[in-house]
């Protein structure tokens, strides 16, 4: 669950605007993670290591990705999990 | 403008999204572009750039967001790109 800001807890009128906001920004991100579906992705970990996969699914908290051919220096992966807590950032075209 | 960005809260980045944004991660990497959204459960920001042969998302994860710097307001045409970015037009032509 995810803790509602103070303001909102007391005022419902607040709590209301701000599910809103929450609906709205989680719908794009879901919108955007549907896009990436099936797409090489770029992504950028620590100690500056890259690398490029296929991207599959997330789970809903955002803690893993599903990825296909994850090309690792040391080989290609065929199928693999990749920790979100590994990840600095990824990109990926449109 | 916004310091304390990860609690500045799911309103004040909707406020923000389709404006241009610079970001700072913790390795004091710096990325330019312009802001899709800030997913509510993990904090990650999505921001998307133009090139001359399309255009590039990149997902920041929300741990390693440190800064966030508002740019500049788009102008109508982008803002409209932006909108229709990753939201197909439901309607669908009957046309033959």
């Amino acid at each position: 669950s995810i803790p509602t800001s103070a303001a909102a807890q007391s005022d419902p009128e607040q709590l209301q605007e701000e599910q809103h906001a929450r609906s709205v920004l989680r719908e794009r991100f879901l919108r955007c993670l549907l896009a990436m579906t099936n797409k090489k992705v770029q992504f950028h970990m620590h100690e500056k290591v890259n690398v490029e996969a296929t991207f599959g699914a997330s789970d809903i908290d955002v803690l893993n990705f599903q990825v296909s051919d994850l090309h690792t220096p040391i080989g290609v992966q065929k199928e693999a999990l990749i920790r979100c807590q590994d990840v600095i950032s990824f990109t990926f075209d449109v | 403008m916004q310091c304390d960005w990860l609690h500045s809260g799911p309103q004040l980045w909707l406020r923000c999204v389709h404006r241009q944004v610079r970001l700072r991660t913790g390795k004091q990497e710096e990325h330019r572009g312009w802001l899709l959204t800030v997913d509510p459960v993990s904090h990650s920001v999505v921001l998307l750039s133009f090139r001359e042969d399309g255009a590039s998302v990149r997902v920041v994860m929300g741990h390693a967001v440190k800064h966030v710097e508002v740019l500049q307001e788009p102008d109508q045409d982008m803002a409209e790109r932006l909108r229709s970015f990753f939201h197909p037009p439901t309607t669908v032509s009957l046309d033959p």
